[in-house]
């Protein structure tokens, strides 16, 4: 295969997801029923996204195309978007629907394909993270090349794009596997894989200028219906733990004489 | 109701079949990529599975599309009300498209499965690990991988072994290599006393400072995320957290980490939690027994010196 696209196309298209969630380290739960208190909370973009935002531009430097940002949510912030925009993506496209609130992994793998079909369609390379903040629930990256019937890499912490291939080296239990597949593909990564620029005031500005598309269900062809969760949360409550916080400052040498009594008194029958 | 249980590896496969027993279900069959040994098979039985399915390999090899092609065929035979697959790495990336191929609800990294009112119920951790959220699955069937640990097992009647092979066609991901970490088999989830380092330590070289104490008390060393992802100082099974290890030691020594939401998660079991941190606010504060506001690399050496003292040696 590959010939014929590889003297037609070499320089790859990209399309990365980017998930809005609660910023989970702020996060505090009610103090009686234990319930995440969202309606207080701060948004941000999934930390895994960024490091996917930032391989797309690195991609996009060295061999040339287009980083394309796609996110779908009850209410997606521009001025989130906008963020991956100043990191060097080139335009984005967002899908908010207030009914991807109760979105589970199969609604948000729909929303996402049908905005990439209109915004897209003849992408290269899926980039997603992971896992996202929130959820956290490995699915959607493999989700969407099932839905593209395309090869997927997940857990990849180096990445190299070539002529209508990839290679990548992924983490696995057993080790480092090195991988290689044909494009298109999708591609899911954790934090090792760089560090995330950040966008200098230039960049910042230059991103205002970016073409940034709000999307409708009815634009990407879906009906509310389509987006109805088969998984559905009952219930999301804080786990707890109760601890002494007893806290030690002052001079260091009184501090390590503490610290080695509090450490031979709890380290039990062992010596 | 009949339970399909399936995982990477026969232990994981014995694994999953254990927990499935605790949903009393009719029949439990279970499918695998990987040849069983005659033991295997006697703990598979044990698990109380009556078929086991052997996959031919290369579905395995071939990667994830493969293999959840091949599996979505079997579950379309045995129509099975709950899909169980051990939660490692490969059986989360199979288990996704799994769900989406056969547009069943899906849980991910649970850590319960239930009987609910209107079908299964599973747990997971979400928000970064410090929430708990009960997801209902309304499907038939339903599907979880899951994150359970192993119980005690016993032998059994031998499953019958049933080849199935769909010939089915998916995209295939090629292996050139893999590379093995160095083995140093660390147990920390049996561990009883843990020092974990974090991205307080400036170099490699400084964690000789965690080492020491830790040999001194008879410690194991684990670390968090960017120690052994980011920064590859320690193994990559060391590391402690929503995406690494849950321990659950006597006395848990937090060196230099910060104590963000994801870490928290997998040592807040910890009977005791100490903590040195030079931050008198970071999370790992309210999150610790005895938090001790000082540079690591001041009051490490101090303490060492003291301890070798007290211990006698
Ligand atoms: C989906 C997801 C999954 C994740 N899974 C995990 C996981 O499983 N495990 C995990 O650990 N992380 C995980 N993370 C990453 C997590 O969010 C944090 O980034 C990570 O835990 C921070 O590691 P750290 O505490 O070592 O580093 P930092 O947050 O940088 O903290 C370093 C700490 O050292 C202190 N310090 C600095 N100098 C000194 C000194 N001289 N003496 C004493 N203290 C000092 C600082 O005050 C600071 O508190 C995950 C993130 C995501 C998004
Ligand atoms: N609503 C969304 N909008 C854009 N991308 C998403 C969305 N949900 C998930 N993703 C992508 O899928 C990855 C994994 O998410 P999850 O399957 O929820 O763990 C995220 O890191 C994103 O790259």
């Amino acid at each position: 295969m590959g010939t014929y696209r590889m003297m037609s196309r070499t320089m790859p298209d990209i399309v990365v997801c980017v998930k809005q969630t609660v910023d989970v380290y702020q996060l505090k739960p009610h103090p009686e029923t234990l319930a995440p208190q969202l309606s207080q909370a701060q948004w941000k973009n999934s930390d895994f996204d960024l490091n996917a935002v930032e391989e797309a531009v690195r991609i996009k430097e060295k061999s040339g195309g287009k980083v394309v940002v796609v996110s779908v949510g009850p209410e997606v912030k521009q001025l989130l978007v906008r963020e991956c925009l100043a990191m060097g993506a080139d335009e984005a496209y967002i899908l908010s629907d207030p009914s991807l609130a109760q979105a589970d992994g199969a609604a948000t793998a729909k929303a996402l394909a049908a905005v990439i079909k209109t915004a897209s369609p003849k992408w290269d390379i899926i980039l997603c993270g992971e896992a996202s903040l929130d959820q956290n629930a490995y699915q959607t990256g493999p989700r969407l090349a099932e839905i593209f019937n395309v090869p997927h890499v997940s857990y990849v912490n180096k990445l190299e794009v070539g002529d209508r291939v990839l290679k990548a080296w992924r983490a696995v239990e057993d080790g480092v596997e090195v991988v290689s597949c044909s494009l298109p593909a999708v591609v899911t990564v954790g934090l090792e894989i760089n560090t995330p620029r950040l966008p200098s005031l230039l960049m910042i500005r230059a991103a205002q200028k970016k073409p940034l598309k709000e999307l409708s269900l009815n634009d990407v062809g879906l009906t509310k219906d389509d987006l109805m969760p088969r998984a559905e949360t009952l219930e999301v409550k804080a786990l707890k733990t109760e601890r002494r916080r007893q806290v030690f400052e002052g001079k260091v040498e009184e501090l390590a004489e503490k610290l080695a009594e509090r450490i031979i008194a709890h380290m039990g029958g062992r010596r | 109701m009949k339970v399909l249980v399936a995982g990477e590896k026969p232990e994981q496969v014995i694994t999953t079949a254990n927990y499935a027993k605790s949903l009393n279900p009719a029949q439990v069959v279970a499918a695998a990529f990987k040849p069983f040994t005659e033991n295997e098979l006697a703990m598979l039985g044990g698990a109380g599975v009556e078929k086991l399915i052997h996959i031919p390999e290369k579905y395995l090899a071939s990667g994830a599309a493969a293999s959840a092609a091949a599996l979505a065929e079997l579950v379309k035979k045995l129509d099975p009300a709950l899909v169980l697959i051990y939660a490692s790495k490969k059986g989360v990336e199979i288990c996704g498209r799994l769900a989406q191929r056969l547009d069943a609800a899906y849980a991910s990294e649970a850590f319960a499965v239930e009987k609910g009112e209107k079908g299964f119920v599973a747990k997971r951790l979400v928000l970064g690990g410090g929430y708990v959220a009960t997801v209902s699955l309304n499907s038939k069937p339903a599907l979880a991988s899951v994150k359970v640990s192993a119980s005690e097992t016993s032998q059994g009647m031998k499953p019958a072994v049933e080849e199935f092979d769909p010939g089915i066609d998916a995209p295939a991901v090629e292996v050139l290599e893999t590379i093995k970490p160095e083995k140093t088999r660390v147990d920390l989830e049996k561990a009883s006393l843990i020092v974990s380092v974090g991205r307080g330590f400036k170099k490699k070289e400084d964690l000789s400072l965690a080492e020491e104490l830790a040999k001194l008390i008879g410690a194991e060393i684990g670390c968090s995320r960017p120690i052994s992802g980011d920064l590859k100082w320690l193994e990559e099974e060391r590391h402690i957290g929503l995406s690494g290890k849950r321990v659950r030691p006597n006395l848990y020594i937090a060196l230099g980490i910060s104590g963000q939401v994801q870490h928290l998660v997998g040592m807040r079991d910890s009977k005791t939690v100490i903590a040195v941190n030079i931050d008198p606010n970071a999370p790992m504060a309210t999150e610790s027994d005895y938090y001790f506001v000082a540079d690591l690399y001041k009051i490490l050496p101090l303490t060492i010196e003291i301890l070798k003292k007290k211990l006698g040696s």
